[in-house]
């Protein structure tokens, strides 16, 4: 088990990489670091490998630390987001490089080199030099690079993230595949969510050096810690209204901008400002104007998506979305009422979610 | 009319690489040429370009000037400097390049050595010389007036500078990523250094090479005031053909023509490496 302890990272003296983090990695997961650009993803990978140290905090293998082990003796693998590719060898040697390095025999290196082209679907390219290669080819190589050899943990950084839709597509499949089958562990960065979620056995967000929340896509689906994290599962993403709190009959109720309850609010809520709830595509019914205990909206925009339609239904001063079917029959501008599941509601205070009260 | 367009732009092209090839080559053409001539056909006007050739230049250069002698002492001269300068050069880039040693001081410090004119300098390092000739280690070293050493040091100490800052854009054009990569496969810094680095920025150090060589191939200034007979090079070798009774344009020619060669075939060789020194970003991410 790798892990990262109350991790400090600065660059220089202002740039701040990552704020007290803390994380363990179990052995055999594929974990994933989500995180918009300049989040802190890297800085992780490259605490992993050895090639950076933490400024504070504690980087540890099975418990005993590795913060001043040096990257060649760690055992780890990483393909780099820039492919990293030795542009004076071709394919087939950059493939070979870790194994070489590592005094595999020769004829075994081919046979590996040769099994690793197939399953990345490049064979036709072992003799080219890397400059000669399409952007897809060469994470492909990259990717390839890193899992030739065994290694107590694979360090991937965005390895599919510059691949064509299609491509990647295949990509995240196989490598979900090549995961379960070589029972490795593995950590991978991504700005995609759809990625993160499709691959991981756990994500671990990050915001601007903030590991925001961590759990199985499930946990982050079902409880966000805050609505960053809220905004990154789901598609389309989690709406948010702008709410208050007042006493109802049997405790305090959450109350729209017109004045319309939609739910029972955590003690916790009263007297709270900027709260907001969020709510879940999946949580909002289209119902006909002016039913009871329903919020009246309007519809503003409509997506086409093909199986599906999202719908952009603007209620006060927030926008809802809501996924419908393909042939739902709206039209812009038309006026609907949303009935909202008063239990499926995440409520969050100043960003970060609150928890109902124990019944 | 397409047809005659392009044949009409072909001509264009050819015509121009005529006149510009022809711009360039004639002078040494001319010198090569001059080199063959008999005495009498060298100064004439106007110039002849068909005379019965002859290698009395040559054979006046080899032997009664010795020049292969000025020869020997150039190539020990050049060579040494390059290697100095190619080795010290480039382990000095790779730490400005990759750890930014001195933050950009150091860097303009070297550069500002070479503010100085080659003539300003030259009196304080022909007393330099002449003083640590004469004590043991300059005695060991060769460093006295009319002695390689001496040379040697003033072709490093001009060309060190110029060779890190063309090897240091170089160092920095290769990704830190790759040496991170080779450092996870288990290489430690100075294999990366040895089977990583150095063979990626292999043609920028080719390029400073050929630079630095043909600067100490070239060199006038010095090797004219700091030395006399001993350790002279091939540009103070020709100009001792300038004497009292006049200039002797043919063994003067000759004896160009023989200096010019080795840079030439060298030059020719480097060219594959140069050329991909040249297009070397491509290969990037």
């Amino acid at each position: 088990m790798y892990s990262l302890v109350d991790v400090h990272k600065r660059y220089g003296l202002r740039t701040v990489a990552l704020r007290k983090v803390s994380l363990d990695i179990r052995p055999g997961e594929f974990f994933v670091l989500y995180g918009p650009a300049g989040a802190g993803k890297s800085t992780i990978l490259n605490l992993l490998a050895g090639l950076t140290r933490p400024t504070s905090g504690d980087v540890r293998r099975n418990g005993a630390s590795i913060a001043h082990l040096p990257p060649e003796r760690r055992n780890a693998a990483m393909a780099f987001e820039n492919y990293a590719l030795y542009s004076h060898l071709s394919v087939a040697e950059n493939l070979a490089f870790p194994l070489r390095a590592a005094g595999v025999k020769p004829a075994e290196v081919t046979a590996r080199v040769k099994s690793i082209a197939g399953v990345l679907g490049i064979p036709h390219v072992l003799d080219r030099r890397p400059g000669f290669l399409s952007g897809g080819q060469r994470q492909r190589v990259a990717l390839g690079r890193a899992i030739i050899r065994p290694a107590d943990i694979y360090l991937l950084d965005e390895p599919i993230g510059h691949l064509d839709a299609k491509l990647r597509h295949r990509m995240r499949a196989e490598l979900k595949a090549l995961a379960v089958e070589m029972k490795a562990t593995i950590v991978f960065t991504t700005t995609s969510s759809k990625e993160a979620l499709a691959l991981g056995d756990r994500v671990g967000i990050l915001n601007a050096g903030r590991l925001e929340q961590v759990g199985t896509p499930a946990d982050l689906y079902d409880r966000p810690a805050n609505t960053f994290v809220a905004s990154f599962v789901g598609d389309p993403p989690m709406s948010y209204l702008n709410v208050s709190t007042r006493a109802g009959d049997s405790g305090p109720v959450l109350v729209t901008g017109d004045g319309q309850v939609i739910g029972a609010a955590p003690l916790s809520a009263l007297g709270r400002t900027g709260l907001k709830v969020g709510v879940r595509s999946t949580a909002l019914t289209l119902v006909e104007p002016g039913r009871p205990e329903t919020l009246a909206g309007r519809v503003e925009v409509l997506e086409h998506l093909g199986h599906s339609k999202i719908a952009v239904i603007a209620a006060g001063t927030d926008h809802i979305q809501v996924s419908l079917p393909a042939d739902a029959a709206l039209r812009p501008g038309e006026a609907v009422g949303l009935r909202i599941d008063p239990t499926r509601l995440h409520i969050f205070a100043d960003e970060t979610a609150l928890t109902m009260d124990a019944a | 009319m397409q047809r005659k367009t392009s044949v009409i732009i072909e001509i264009l092209r050819y015509g121009t690489i005529f006149l510009v090839l022809g711009f360039f080559v004639f002078p040494i053409f001319w010198m090569v040429l001059t080199s063959f001539k008999p005495e009498g056909a060298i100064m004439v006007s106007p110039p002849q370009f068909f005379f019965t050739p002859t290698l009395e230049n040559y054979a006046h250069a080899l032997f009664d000037k010795n020049f292969l002698f000025y020869i020997k002492n150039t190539l020990i001269i050049s060579v040494i400097s390059t290697a100095i300068v190619v080795a010290f050069g480039s382990l000095a880039a790779y730490s400005f390049a990759r750890y930014n040693v001195g933050d950009g001081h150091i860097l303009f410090f070297i550069l500002s050595t070479k503010m100085m004119p080659a003539i300003a300098v030259i009196l304080p390092y022909f007393l330099i010389f002449r003083d640590v000739g004469k004590t043991a280690i300059g005695k060991s070293l060769h460093l006295g007036l009319d002695q390689h050493g001496a040379l040697i040091v003033s072709y490093v100490m001009f060309n060190l500078p110029f060779a890190i800052w063309l090897l240091v854009s170089f160092f920095l054009d290769i990704p830190r990523s790759l040496e991170h990569s080779a450092r996870l496969d288990g290489l430690s810094r100075i294999q990366v250094l040895r089977k990583v680095t150095f063979p990626l920025a292999a043609p920028g150090i080719a390029v400073t090479a050929v630079f630095t060589l043909i600067f100490c191939w070239n060199e006038f200034l010095f090797a004219y005031i700091l030395t006399r007979k001993m350790a002279s090079t091939v540009t103070v070798g020709v100009e001792s053909f300038f004497t009292l009774q006049g200039i002797l344009w043919g063994p003067v020619a000759a004896a160009a023509t023989i200096s010019v060669a080795p840079m030439l075939i060298f030059v020719l060789v480097m060219q594959r490496y140069m050329v991909r020194g040249l297009t070397f970003g491509a290969v990037r991410g």
